[in-house]
C-alpha cells in the first residue's frame, strides 16, 4: 500500500511553496493515504500498449506571428498586471531581497 | 412587471420589446430580490449595482432609439467569480486572490456584453472551483434555496442558486469535473457543458487546463442553446478554442421542427452508470425522464462504457497534476497582496512565499497542490500521472465505440440528491465521489447537459423542502445541437 511519510509531504511542500502547520500535516497525510489507496484500483488496468492522452483536444497546435503589434484584444491590455502589483519602486515592481 | 420566477431569457425578450418593463425596472427588481433573500442563501461573493444599471440603462436607450436588440439585451445574468469582468471582483472564492480586480473581460463575457447582457454580480463557488458543494468558499457556503439546510453542490454553486432562486435570469459557470451539471442537479435548474475548445477558456481563472469549460446555467433547455450561441466560438487569446464549428442547426430548434430528426435517434444506457447506491429518488427519477423519451418516440439500448469504474482515480490525478501547475501563479504578491495575516516584514522572498501560499490557500486547495506535486515528482510520473493519462484514453474510447451505435447517452447527474450541509467535509473521498457521473464526460471533452426532470423547479418560495432531481445527456463531441434538442422537446413534453 503507498503512503506518503512525514519526511516526504514535507518536501512536496517545500517544492510546492506552501508552508504547512503541523496539525494540517496529519490530516493531509491521513487524507492522502486514503486517496492514494483509491488509485491502487489503476494498477488492475493493462495499459501498456495505449497512448496517454495528453490534453482535452485532439486539434493540432495553431502557430501565430510572436508580434506585439498585430492589433489583437491581446495589446489591449498592457500594464493592467502591473497595476495590480502591491509595492512598485522607480517603475520596476518591488519584491523582498532572493538573495541576503 | 411579470413575477421573476416566471422569467426565461425568451420570456424577458418577449416583455422587453412589447414593452411590459424596462431593462432598468427588471435589473431593480432583481436587486431587490437579492437585497431581501441572498441573506439567507449566500449566491453571490459581490454585487455590481451601479454598472447594472448603466448596462441596463444603455439597452433601454437602444430600444427607445427603434434599435433593434438580441435576444440577451438587458437580461440580468450572475456569473461565477471565477470568470473575469473588467472592473470587478474575482476572488474564486479564496483569500488569495481577496483583493484582486479584474483588468479584463473574459472572452465569454465580451460576448455576452456585447449582446446587451446586464452582469448583476459574481456568485459564490469552491475556493478555485474544487468542491462539489461549494463549502470550500474562504467567504462562507451557498445554501440550496429548496432546503437550506443542505449544500447548493459546486463548484458553481452560487450561480446555480442564484439561477433557482430567481436572483438572475441566468448564469455563467465553469465545469472542470461536474461543476455545472451537479449543482444544476441539486438546485433545479438547467446547466449546460459545451464540448472543450467551443467556448474560449480565456479570463477563466485556470484549475485544471485540459477540462475546464465555461457553460451556463438557465431555467429552460432553450434559454441554454442562447447563451451558447452567444458565447461559443473561436478565440485566438485561447489556444484550446477550436475552429469554427458548425452549430446553425442549434437555431433550426426554434425555427422549424426537427422533431423527425430527433425522434430517429438512439440513446444509450450506460449500463455503468446505474450502480448500487444509487439513491432511490435519482433513480425513479431518471426512469421517469426515460419513460416520458419513450412516449416522444426515441429509441433507447442498453450500452457499456466499460472504464468507467476507472475515471475517477484517473481523474484525481490529471487534474491535481493541473493545478499544482496552473496555481503556482499565486503567490501572494502577483494579483494584489494578501490581507496582512501575519507579520511578514524581513522575510526572504522564498520564505513569503511559503507563508502567503500557506495562509492564502484553503485546505482543499493545499490538498491538490500536494497531491498534483506528488504525482508529478520524479519516481511517482509513470506510475500515476502517466498511468491516469494512459487511463483516460480508454475512457475517450468508450464513449467514442458507444457513439458509433447511439447518438446520445442518458444517465444520472449524481448519486443521491443534494445532501446536507457538513456532511462531507471531513471525508475528501466521499466528497470526490460525488463527480462520478459527470467526471467521464470532462476527460473524454464531450458536451454534457443536466436537465431537470420535472422541468425547472420554481423556489420562489424559498425553503419549500422538496429536492429536485436532474438527468443527463452526453453528446458527440461538437454535436451540441443533439442534447440540446433533446432536451428542447422533453421540455415541450412537459408543459
Amino acid at each position: 500500500m503507498p503512503t506518503i511519510s512525514k519526511h516526504e509531504l514535507e518536501h512536496l511542500a517545500k517544492l510546492a511553496r506552501i508552508e504547512l502547520v503541523p496539525g494540517e500535516e496529519e490530516k493531509l497525510l491521513k487524507d492522502l493515504g486514503n486517496i492514494l489507496a483509491h488509485f491502487e484500483e489503476l494498477k488492475r488496468l493493462d495499459t501498456a500498449d495505449v497512448p496517454p492522452m495528453a490534453g482535452g483536444t485532439d486539434l493540432a497546435d495553431v502557430l501565430r506571428e510572436d508580434s506585439a503589434d498585430d492589433g489583437g484584444r491581446e495589446n489591449t491590455n498592457r500594464g493592467a498586471g502591473t497595476d495590480a502589483f502591491p509595492a512598485s519602486k522607480n517603475g520596476y515592481n518591488k519584491v523582498p531581497p532572493v538573495f541576503e | 412587471m411579470e413575477a421573476l420566477h416566471e422569467l426565461t431569457i425568451k420570456k424577458f425578450h418577449e416583455g422587453l420589446l412589447a414593452k411590459k418593463f424596462s431593462a432598468l425596472e427588471a435589473m431593480q427588481a432583481h436587486f431587490a430580490r437579492i437585497k431581501a433573500h441572498d441573506p439567507a442563501i449566500h449566491a453571490y461573493l459581490s454585487t455590481a449595482e451601479e454598472s447594472a444599471a448603466r448596462a441596463a440603462s444603455a439597452v433601454d436607450v437602444a430600444l427607445a432609439q427603434g434599435e433593434d436588440v438580441g435576444p440577451l439585451a438587458g437580461v440580468p445574468l450572475a456569473v461565477k467569480d471565477c470568470i473575469l469582468i473588467e472592473g470587478l471582483p474575482a476572488t474564486a472564492a479564496s483569500r488569495m486572490l481577496e483583493r484582486y480586480t479584474a483588468s479584463y473581460d473574459a472572452t465569454a463575457i465580451a460576448k455576452l456584453r456585447d449582446a446587451g447582457a446586464v452582469f448583476l454580480g459574481k456568485t459564490n463557488m469552491d475556493e478555485f472551483a474544487m468542491g462539489s458543494s461549494t463549502e470550500n468558499s474562504a467567504f462562507g457556503l451557498t445554501r440550496n434555496p429548496h432546503d437550506p439546510s443542505r449544500v447548493a453542490g459546486g463548484s458553481s454553486g452560487g450561480s446555480a442558486a442564484a439561477v433557482a432562486a430567481h436572483f438572475a435570469v441566468a448564469a455563467l459557470g465553469s465545469d472542470t469535473g461536474g461543476s455545472i451539471r451537479q449543482p444544476a442537479g441539486f438546485c433545479g435548474v438547467v446547466g449546460f457543458k459545451p464540448t472543450y475548445g467551443a467556448v474560449s477558456r480565456s479570463g477563466l481563472i485556470a484549475m485544471a487546463s485540459s477540462l475546464d469549460q465555461i457553460g451556463p446555467f438557465t431555467k429552460t433547455v432553450e434559454d441554454a442553446a442562447i447563451m451558447f450561441k452567444a458565447i461559443a466560438g473561436p478565440d485566438p487569446l485561447d489556444a484550446t478554442s477550436a475552429p469554427d464549428a458548425d452549430y446553425s442547426s442549434i437555431d433550426d430548434l426554434e425555427r422549424s421542427a426537427p422533431l423527425d430528426r430527433i425522434k430517429k435517434m438512439a440513446i444509450g444506457i450506460p449500463e455503468e452508470y446505474f450502480i448500487e447506491g444509487l439513491d432511490p429518488a435519482v433513480a425513479e427519477g431518471v426512469d421517469r425522464a426515460i419513460e416520458r423519451l419513450k412516449r416522444l418516440g426515441i429509441g433507447f439500448k442498453k450500452i457499456s462504457l466499460p472504464h468507467t469504474k476507472y475515471a475517477l482515480s484517473c481523474y484525481y490525478i490529471v487534474m491535481p497534476a493541473e493545478v499544482s501547475s496552473n496555481l503556482a501563479r499565486f503567490d501572494g504578491i502577483r494579483y494584489a497582496r494578501l490581507p496582512d495575516l501575519a507579520d511578514k516584514s524581513g522575510l526572504s522572498l522564498g520564505d513569503l512565499y511559503k507563508k502567503q501560499r500557506g495562509e492564502g490557500f484553503g485546505p482543499e486547495a493545499k490538498r491538490r497542490i500536494i497531491l498534483g506535486t506528488f504525482v508529478l515528482s520524479s519516481g511517482y510520473y509513470d506510475a500515476y500521472y502517466e498511468k491516469a493519462q494512459r487511463t483516460r484514453t480508454l475512457i475517450a474510447r468508450d464513449f467514442r465505440e458507444a457513439f458509433k451505435t447511439v447518438d446520445a447517452i442518458l444517465t444520472p447527474v449524481t448519486p443521491t440528491p443534494a445532501f446536507p450541509i457538513g456532511a462531507k467535509t471531513n471525508d475528501p473521498l466521499a466528497m470526490y465521489l460525488e463527480d462520478i457521473f459527470t467526471i467521464p464526460v470532462n476527460l473524454a471533452g464531450l458536451p454534457g447537459i443536466s436537465i431537470p426532470v420535472d422541468g425547472a423547479r420554481s423556489a420562489a418560495a424559498l425553503g419549500a423542502g422538496e429536492l429536485p432531481v436532474n438527468f443527463q445527456l452526453i453528446g458527440k463531441k461538437w454535436r451540441e445541437a443533439d442534447i440540446l434538442g433533446i432536451g428542447r422537446y422533453y421540455e415541450k413534453l412537459n408543459g
